[in-house]
């Protein structure tokens, strides 16, 4: 893909491929354990998914319910009770804490109620219209509040997992079409460069091979001739004979001339 | 003097009584309430409730209506005519009038008591404070800071200064002190409301001194039942019983010892006319006990319009357009909330 053709810009020696080597060997290792951790994230994110959708339809018909008991503690206690409750209230007795929970290295966030006691000082509310729709009211409305909490932790961890997912499926990726591609081209290239310095240095040395050896018998034919000449010369001293002397430094300067031709 | 208050009681009171049936008339009734279980949102309850006399009161409201809109409005109609009959009134019926919404009155005053208490805007409470209940000085209720102080500085100038005369020993004003002198002050409430229908004579002592009885029970029995499980002694719960009604005194003393719904209603058996409001009612459930009284105490307004020349037809109307908001409130929830299927469970028809 985009990482194909391209490669690590490198000096092509063997401890470079050693290096790459290790780097690529590397790679696969952390592309194996992110796909797994990847892997577990999403088995995880599908759960929440799930608990997600159950929560909704529950908080729905929670909401729903208390809603509507809402409307039977008004229709009983009067449209104003709305008011004395409210006034009856000082601090919040459903309170939540957060919580850390560890998924494959993510951090998710977690919700959890809590109610402080002591604090419900509604029980007398309506004592003489409708005391028990304001209490079947509030334990409604407690429940949903409990409905609400867990979804917001879900949703919460809903999206860090997701955020999550999103960036180790991109590391993911980009160890398996980008970097990986780049070592292994680059390996190819670094093996083919060697391959091709050992070619022209095995050329070299074959033709430098032939040139010794060529040289060597150069050597040996001239030695061979100088041998011969000095032989000759021998004789002809020996002989004491001019013309024969001639010819043969004629038949030589011929040899000579032969040479150097050749 | 009963019998003869037919002779002049058109002197003073012949024209506010033809006033209050005339609105009797524009009561809802069981064919309107049909039309509305019928509605699909809130816009056409509003339609069809404009060609009920809550037509001009509802005309002006921008569209995206909710309940509360309602309710207000409705209830803003009835506060016109109430008030309307007040400044029309001439003694005793003015006084008769006032009483009706001493009730309310004392709520208000809660409410007050118990925002200043968390250190409220009072403004923002005055608006919260039910219309019919309002006084004057309700304003400066929130400089009060103990119950000794309340009544010194505020209360002594209102009606309901003698209520307070029981109440007055709790010292310092929490929660549950304050939901116990709301219903203290309701009883010497009631109990003064019925002595004063007592000294009007005639028909209007005996339809009103029915209601209240009936309106003592009720509360009574509500009270036992909403005050077990709660940190209200025996002994607390009897001294917030009114002194009369049907139950009074050894209903009372019952009632007081009852731990649970069923014993409650086992002390309720044995009078006749709550035997039968108790017999709608399946075993172990408190729900519908509401809606059942309800029930009664509508019958019970609607016959006091059976007869003539008293002022009872102001408590009952008064008490009837109530009914009736409480039933606009449900239907328009129920409609509001989806929840068409349980809307006859709170429907109490009035004619």
């Amino acid at each position: 893909m985009s990482g194909q053709g391209q490669r690590l810009n490198v000096v092509p020696t063997v401890t470079v491929l050693g290096v790459v080597k290790a780097r690529l060997i590397g790679a696969t290792k952390g592309h194996q354990l992110l796909k797994k951790k990847s892997d577990a994230l999403t088995v995880q994110f599908r759960q929440i998914l799930k608990r997600i959708v159950q929560a909704k339809e529950t908080m729905g018909d929670s909401l729903k319910a208390s809603s509507f008991s809402l409307t039977e503690a008004k229709y009983t206690a009067g449209d104003s009770i709305k008011y004395v409750v409210l006034e009856n209230v000082g601090s919040a007795t459903v309170k939540v804490r957060a919580k850390q929970d560890n998924v494959a290295g993510v951090k998710l966030p977690k919700f959890e109620y809590f109610t402080e006691a002591g604090e419900t000082k509604n029980d007398l509310t309506g004592l003489a219209r409708g005391g028990q729709q304001i209490q079947l009211c509030r334990s409604s409305f407690i429940k949903a509040v409990e409905v609400l909490v867990e979804l917001a932790s879900l949703q919460t961890s809903f999206l860090t997992l997701d955020e999550a997912i999103k960036t180790t499926n991109r590391r993911v990726n980009a160890l398996e079409n980008v970097v990986k591609p780049k070592l292994e081209n680059t390996i190819s290239y670094i093996k083919g460069e060697l391959d091709e310095l050992e070619r022209e240095e095995f050329f070299r040395l074959k033709k430098i091979q032939g040139f010794k050896r060529r040289e060597v018998e150069k050597q040996m034919l001239l030695n061979k001739k100088h041998a011969e000449v000095a032989a000759l010369k021998q004789t002809a001293s020996l002989n004491g004979g001019r013309g024969q002397s001639d010819n043969n430094l004629l038949q030589l300067e011929a040899d000579a001339d032969e040479d150097i031709i050749f | 003097m009963y019998g003869f208050e037919a002779l002049t009681f058109n002197i003073h009171g012949g024209y506010l009584e033809a006033i209050v049936r005339g609105h009797r008339g524009g009561l809802l009734t069981a064919v309107d309430y049909n039309n509305l279980c019928q509605c699909e949102t809130l816009d056409d309850i509003k339609m069809h409730l404009s060609a009920t006399e809550y037509g001009p009161y509802l005309q002006n409201e921008p569209s995206p209506l909710r309940t509360t809109t309602i309710v207000e409005k409705c209830t803003q109609k009835l506060v016109d005519e109430y008030k309307h009959m007040l400044t029309q009134a001439t003694e005793p019926l003015s006084t008769f009038l006032e009483y009706i919404t001493y009730g309310h009155m004392i709520d208000n005053i809660v409410l007050i008591v118990t925002g200043t208490l968390h250190e409220r805007d009072v403004h923002e409470l005055l608006e919260k404070c039910h219309p019919l209940g309002m006084f004057e000085s309700i304003a400066t209720l929130a400089v009060a800071q103990n119950m000794r102080e309340l009544y010194r500085l505020v209360l002594v100038d209102t009606p309901l200064a003698p209520y307070f005369s029981e109440c007055i020993t709790s010292e310092d004003l929490d929660e549950m002190n304050i939901e116990i002198m709301r219903n203290t002050l309701y009883k010497a409430y009631l109990e003064d409301f019925y002595k004063f229908c007592k000294k009007l004579g005639g028909a209007t002592s005996e339809i009103m001194c029915d209601l209240l009885s009936f309106e003592a029970d009720r509360r009574a029995v509500n009270i036992s039942i909403n005050s077990i499980g709660t940190e209200l002694t025996r002994d607390d719960r009897r001294k917030l019983f009114s002194n009369f009604g049907l139950l009074y005194p050894y209903g009372h003393e019952e009632l007081a010892l009852c731990e649970d719904f069923d014993q409650v209603r086992g002390v309720m058996e044995k009078y006749p006319t709550y035997n039968l409001i108790f017999a709608k009612l399946s075993y172990g459930e408190s729900q519908m006990l509401d809606k059942a009284f309800y029930e009664e105490e509508v019958k019970r307004l609607c016959l006091a319009f059976e007869q003539q020349f008293h002022y009872a037809v102001f408590f009952a109307y008064v008490r009837l357009r109530e009914q009736e908001i409480r039933n606009l409130m449900w239907i328009s929830e129920c409609v509001a909330q989806n929840q068409k299927s349980r809307i006859h469970d709170g429907i109490v028809y009035i004619f």
